[in-house]
């Protein structure tokens, strides 16, 4: 066996079923490697692509995501989506080929130093120089990727290495050792329980650490008291759909109960969450005189950004469980009066919807959550509408609502949905996307129609960069700089050219039949929603700001 | 802040300075060995106290993340 074929049979036992990739010089014995192989591989149409299709399936599934691509340019188009992966602790491997072993730093051609460039945004990467180390170095990277806090990993092989006869390690490498988990110490659990007993209005916020297997003991925790609680963008669908102290999303775009109860709050309960800056504000003045409680696998966020009373380093569900085992243990009373209270900070979500004759992008969206079936997956880009979708959807579980949270990466949403769908065969799956991060990724129509995999398109076209545009307006004299996309193309005829279905609506009155037969279509379909070009999101904490400055509409 | 670190990768004294610099700390030494295949480092950094409390978790994560399962350094290292 050569070094590509030992790879290839090492993903086989990871259990890896698709690989996302593109191929070219370097990567070509990986790829002959593939060819006619059990281990499928999906051509997307670009690298960011792949490795954004690798972050969908293993952000929907919990497996961990591969994509591929070839040395130099092709390496370093994965560099967006595996900075994505490392600021939402996404389980990625990427294989990259390097060029021949003698040609390194002769700046050969199509030659990069990938694991130089990578090394701040993987948790690990590795150069392997040794055919015999490719099995036992894939083990280690999927090992690695999986393991606590998950995250990217790159493995760089020379394409000599590639196709270097093995001697030795074709056989599978021993299987990793299961790593270390830490365990929130029972003095720790003990002292948050106390803190739980001794508020008046305490509120959970559940983050993206609840994605690895937290789900269901963060449920009985907030059930168990009563809890009203919040969530980060990246955690929507932790809570129970029929909870009703769920105050939804909290932040920029937050919903106003959660923010407010936040802010009102004398105990905060932080679970897998890291206080980003688009969810605090100013921290300074973030649930100013509430005492924290910080849950966490990684060590690194606490005491980052917001100081905690009592720090449970450990895995999510084992620290919920235990803190579930001592609540009942000591009685802790529930808190459902307080819980009311905070959902009745909130209100109706403000909007400024325009003319009955114009077609609103909240509107359409408020349509399309009312008749998307509970069990699908919604992906969305970045930008107004994915803010606009986070304050609507009603997922059964976070790894039904896929954004790129923390990196903010236009021409996340769609790929994401076809990597989401490629692991979910057979259930429902939608990318609602902006005019703008949509044009970033447009030839991914092609992949959908090469391997008809079904998902859909939810085109949100105001015409802009909608976000930056709101912001323009907002903090920077309405002086609208490159923020207009009025000549955009007709995305239907872009569609049907790659033969993939197009509905359009521009008439409010049609909305809920167009949407309806769009869901209804049986393959991959694209509906192009023609919306009004300034509707804003509210409400809206103006960045470095509080909930005392929200915004709800404008002034 | 001083450290004395065993590290599997000797590219991680990279990340550790990269780090350092980026959490507004200046690393005001750096002794770095190759030992039977892994790098003793010992570094002293100076810089405002939260950012070396910050700098030190990254150190440990990265050095958690050198060994991950499995992984063990290679025989004889100390
Ligand atoms: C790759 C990338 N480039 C730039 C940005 C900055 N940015 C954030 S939102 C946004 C506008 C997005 O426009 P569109 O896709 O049309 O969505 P809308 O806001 O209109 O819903 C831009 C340019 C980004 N987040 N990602």
């Amino acid at each position: 066996m050569n070094g590509a074929q030992v790879a290839v049979a090492a993903l086989e036992r990871e259990g890896v079923d698709f690989i996302f990739g593109y191929p070219g010089g370097t990567i070509m014995p990986l790829y002959d490697a593939l060819f006619n192989h059990a281990v499928r591989h999906v051509l997307c149409r670009h690298e960011a692509a792949a490795a954004f299709a690798a972050g969908g399936y293993a952000r929907s599934s919990g497996r961990v995501g591969v994509c591929c691509a070839t040395s130099g340019p092709g390496a370093t188009n994965l560099v967006t989506a595996l900075l994505d992966a490392y600021m939402d602790s996404v389980p990625v491997v990427a294989v990259t080929g390097q060029v021949r072993t003698d040609l390194m730093g002769t700046d050969g051609f199509q030659e990069a130093d990938v694991c130089a460039i990578t090394q701040a945004i993987t948790k690990r990467n590795f150069l392997v120089d040794d055919p015999n180390q490719i099995a036992a170095t894939l083990a280690e990277a999927f090992a690695l990727a999986r393991s606590g806090r998950p995250g990217p990993v790159l493995v760089d092989i020379p394409t000599d290495v590639l196709k270097a006869q093995v001697t030795e390690g074709a056989a599978p490498a021993p299987p990793p050792l299961p790593a270390a988990v830490p365990r929130a110490p029972d003095e720790a659990v003990r002292a948050a329980v106390a803190q739980i007993r001794a508020a008046q209005r305490p509120v959970a916020i559940v983050g993206g650490g609840v994605r690895a297997g937290g789900v269901e003991a963060f449920r009985t925790f907030v059930a168990l008291l009563g809890l009203p609680h919040a969530s980060t963008l990246m955690a929507l669908g932790a809570a129970d759909p029929d909870d009703p102290h769920a105050l939804g999303m909290l932040g920029m775009h937050g919903l106003k109960a959660a923010n407010k109860a936040v802010q009102r709050a004398d105990l905060v309960i932080a679970l897998g969450m890291r206080f980003d800056d688009r969810v605090t504000g100013k921290p300074d003045r973030f649930a100013r005189g509430a005492a924290v409680i910080h849950a966490d696998i990684d060590a690194t966020e606490f005491n980052k950004i917001i100081p905690a009373d009592v720090i449970l380093h450990g895995d999510l569900r084992d620290t919920l469980e235990a803190l579930v085992a001592e609540l009942v243990r000591s009685q802790v009373p529930r808190f459902d009066a307080w819980a009311r209270e905070a959902q009745e900070l909130g209100g109706p979500l403000p909007s400024d919807r325009v003319a009955e004759h114009v077609l609103s992008a909240t509107d359409v969206l408020d349509r399309f959550f009312a008749a998307v079936p509970p069990e699908a997956i919604v992906t969305v880009d970045v930008g107004q509408h994915q803010m606009w979708a986070a304050q609507r959807a009603h997922p059964a579980h976070p790894r039904h609502f896929l954004s790129s949270s923390g990196l903010g990466a236009m021409g996340f949403g769609f790929p994401a949905a076809i990597g989401a769908q490629f692991a979910n065969p057979g259930v429902p799956v939608y990318a609602v996307v902006g005019d703008g991060g949509f044009q970033m990724c447009l030839p991914e129509l092609a992949t959908l129609r090469r391997y008809g995999v079904p998902a859909k398109v939810l085109l949100i076209d105001n015409q802009n960069l909608g976000m930056v545009r709101q912001w323009q307006e907002l903090f920077f004299s309405a002086r609208y700089s490159a923020t207009n996309l009025a000549d955009n193309p007709d995305f239907a005829a872009i569609a049907r050219a790659y033969g993939i279905e197009a509905f359009a609506v521009a008439d409010p009155r049609a909305a809920d039949a167009t949407i309806a037969a769009f869901i209804a279509h049986a393959g991959p379909a694209l509906l192009h929603a023609a919306c009004h070009p300034t509707e804003n999101v509210w409400p809206m904490i103006p960045a470095g700001m509080t909930v005392d400055d929200l915004m709800e509409a404008r002034a | 802040m001083t450290c004395d670190l065993l590290l599997r990768d000797a590219r991680s004294v990279a990340r550790i300075i990269n780090l350092a610099h980026r959490f507004n700390c200046r690393c005001t030494r750096i002794d770095a060995s190759a030992v039977s295949g892994a790098t003793t480092a010992s570094f002293a950094f100076d810089g405002p106290a939260v950012a070396l409390t910050r700098l030190r978790a990254q150190i440990d994560r990265i050095l958690a993340y050198e060994a991950p399962a499995g992984a063990r350094l290679p025989e004889g290292t100390p």
